[in-house]
C-alpha cells in the first residue's frame, strides 16, 4: 500500500541516514518546512520531485554542505549538524556524492581527478592507488582515458569519470544528483547496471535524485516524492507503479516514455 | 523618499559588513590551514609563478613611465625656483614611498584579483569547492592558501622591482632634460632614500598583497548564478580591490608616518 505521509511507512531496520523536522530556507524562500526522511541501509532510494523543490540542496544539507535551519539529520548514527570540520571529513569518507555536472577539477586530469579522494584519504600506495584508478575506469566503461582533462571529454564522460571518482574509497553510501541526465541510452543502462551491482555486490546504500522515470524504474527500491516543503509521498517500487494518488500518478507517467505509448 | 533612501544606505551598510565579517572569518581559516600539514609547496610555488613572474611586463611598463613622467613633470616645475638639479630626489622618494607600492597593487591588483575571482567562481558554479569539501579536503587550505601566500610574497617584490625601474625611468629623463650624471642622479636618490622610506612602501605592498588575494578568493568562492555570475564577481572584485588599496593607502601612510615619521 503505498502511503502519502512519510510517517505511515514501517521501517523494519535503524535507518543508516534519518531527516527529522529539517527546515531550511533561502531568504524568503521556503525549501523545506519539515522534512522526515528514513534512509535504509543497503536500499537504493529515489528522490523525485518538480525542479526547484529542493532535491540536490537535501544531498547538501546531508553532508553538511548547507546548514539547516533547524530540526536534526542524522548518519551512521551521528548527529551531522553538530560536527566539526573534521567529523565531517570523516562523514564524507564514507558518504560519496555524484554531482550533477560530474564537478571534475579542470586543471586536473581524469587520473589525477580520480587519485585526489585515494591521496586525500592516504587509501595506499602509489601502485596500489594506479591500479584503482583503471579499475573504477573499466567499472564505468571508460579505460584508457587517464591522460585526457576534462575539456578534452564529453560531458556524458565526465559523468561517468566524476562517479569513477566517487565510488573509487569505496563509500558506504552514495549520494546522485541526477545522474543518467545528459547521457545516451547505452550510458544510462550503464549507470543504471552500476548503481544496482553497488548495491548487490557491495552493500551500498543509494540516494538518486532525478527526473528520468524510466531510470528510477531501473535503480529504486524505495521513492520519495518532494513537494510541499516536505516528503510528500514515499513508497515501494510496485506501490508507486500502481500508485493513483494524481500528482505522483501525473509525476510517474509524465516522466516515463514507455507509459505514454 | 527619505525613507527609501534611508533603507537603500542601511541594505547597503549591512552587506558593507556582512562582507566584511565573512572576509575576516575567511582569513582566520586561512590562518589556521597555514598550520596544518602536509604544506603544498607546489600550489604555492604555482601561484608565485602566475602573481609574481606573469606580472612582471605589467610592474616594468607601469614603473618606468610613471618615472619618466614624474621626472618630466618635477624638472619643469623645479626648473622654475632652479632646483631642478634635485629632481632625482622627489621623484625616488615619491615613487619609494607611494607610487611604487600604490601602482603595482592597482594594477597587479586588477590583475591577479580578477584571475582568481574568475578561476574560484568558475569553479564555484560548477560544483567543484564542493567536490573538494566532499573527497575530503579543505578549499581554504587547497585554493585560498596558497593565492594568499603567493601574492602576500610577490607583491613586495613586485615593489621593489617597480622602485628600482621607476628610478631608472626618472633617471633617463633627468639625464636628458636636466643634463646630470647617472652618478649624480643615485647619489642623490641614496642621500635621500632612507630604511624607513623603503619599509614605509614595502609594508604597505604586504598588506595589499594580502587584502588583494583575500578579496579575490572570498568573490570567488561566493560566486553564485552561473557564468553571468562569474562575470559579476569578476568586475566587483576589481573595483572592490581598488577601493581597498586606494583607502588602505591613506590609513597605511598616517600609521607608517606616525611609526616612522
Amino acid at each position: 500500500m503505498a502511503s502519502s505521509t512519510p510517517q505511515q511507512v514501517t521501517v523494519a531496520q535503524d535507518p543508516v541516514i534519518r531527516f527529522r523536522g529539517v527546515c531550511k530556507a533561502f531568504g524568503p524562500k521556503v525549501i523545506y518546512a519539515g522534512l522526515d526522511l528514513d534512509v535504509l541501509p543497503g536500499e537504493t532510494l529515489t528522490i523525485i520531485g518538480g525542479s526547484g523543490v529542493g532535491k540536490s540542496v537535501m544531498l547538501k544539507l546531508l553532508l553538511g554542505l548547507l546548514n539547516i535551519d533547524q530540526g536534526s539529520i542524522t548518519a551512521f548514527g551521528e548527529e551531522v549538524t553538530a560536527m566539526n570540520a573534521a567529523a565531517l571529513a570523516r562523514l564524507r569518507q564514507r558518504i560519496a556524492m555524484l554531482f550533477q555536472g560530474g564537478a571534475l577539477f579542470d586543471s586536473m586530469t581524469v587520473a589525477d581527478n580520480i587519485k585526489y579522494p585515494l591521496l586525500e584519504q592516504s587509501w595506499g600506495d602509489a601502485a596500489k592507488i594506479e591500479a584503482r584508478v583503471g579499475e573504477v575506469l573499466e567499472m564505468v566503461g571508460l579505460p584508457g582515458v587517464e591522460h585526457l582533462y576534462p575539456a578534452e571529454i564529453s560531458g556524458g564522460m565526465r559523468k561517468r569519470v566524476g562517479l569513477a571518482r566517487a565510488i573509487a574509497v569505496g563509500p558506504e553510501v552514495i549520494l546522485y544528483d541526477e545522474p543518467t541526465t545528459g547521457l545516451d541510452p547505452i550510458n544510462i543502462r550503464r549507470i543504471n547496471g552500476l548503481i544496482r551491482h553497488l548495491q548487490a555486490r557491495m552493500g551500498v546504500t543509494s540516494i538518486v535524485v532525478t527526473h528520468d522515470m524510466d531510470s528510477a524504474f531501473t535503480v529504486a527500491d524505495r521513492f520519495a516524492m518532494v513537494r510541499d516543503q516536505g516528503i510528500a509521498y514515499m513508497g515501494t517500487l510496485k506501490e508507486t507503479e500502481r500508485c493513483e494518488i494524481p500528482w505522483v500518478r501525473d509525476f510517474v507517467v509524465g516522466g516515463r516514455g514507455m507509459l505514454d505509448e | 523618499m527619505s525613507g527609501q533612501t534611508s533603507s537603500l544606505t542601511d541594505n547597503a551598510l549591512m552587506r558593507f559588513v556582512g562582507h566584511l565579517g565573512a572576509i575576516s572569518l575567511l582569513s582566520l581559516r586561512t590562518l589556521r590551514a597555514l598550520f596544518k600539514r602536509p604544506f603544498e609547496l607546489s600550489a604555492l610555488t604555482d601561484q608565485l609563478d602566475k602573481a609574481g613572474i606573469g606580472s612582471l611586463s605589467v610592474t616594468f611598463l607601469t614603473a618606468i613611465f610613471t618615472g619618466m613622467v614624474m621626472a618630466l613633470q618635477f624638472s619643469v616645475g623645479l626648473e622654475a625656483y632652479g632646483a631642478s638639479l634635485y629632481t632625482g630626489k622627489l621623484v625616488s622618494l615619491g615613487i619609494v614611498r607611494e607610487l611604487g607600492p600604490v601602482l603595482t597593487a592597482l594594477l597587479v591588483g586588477g590583475r591577479v584579483a580578477s584571475g582568481i575571482t574568475a578561476e574560484l567562481g568558475s569553479m564555484a558554479v560548477t560544483e567543484q569547492i564542493d567536490a573538494i569539501h566532499c573527497l575530503g579536503a579543505d578549499p581554504v587550505k587547497k585554493l585560498v592558501l596558497p593565492r594568499v601566500l603567493a601574492c602576500t610574497i610577490a607583491l613586495p617584490l613586485l615593489t621593489m622591482v617597480a622602485d628600482i625601474v621607476g628610478c631608472v625611468g626618472g633617471m633617463i629623463v633627468v639625464m636628458q632634460e636636466v643634463g646630470i650624471t647617472v652618478r649624480f642622479f643615485w647619489e642623490q636618490v641614496i642621500d635621500t632614500i632612507r630604511i624607513s622610506d623603503l619599509m614605509h612602501g614595502l609594508g604597505k605592498s604586504v598588506f595589499f598583497g594580502y587584502a588583494i588575494a583575500i578579496i579575490g578568493c572570498y568573490m570567488g568562492t561566493h560566486t553564485k548564478g552561473g557564468t553571468a555570475g562569474v562575470g559579476r564577481a569578476t568586475t566587483e572584485t576589481v573595483v572592490y580591490v581598488s577601493v581597498t588599496v586606494l583607502v588602505s593607502d591613506w590609513l597605511l601612510t598616517n600609521l607608517f608616518m606616525a611609526i616612522y615619521g
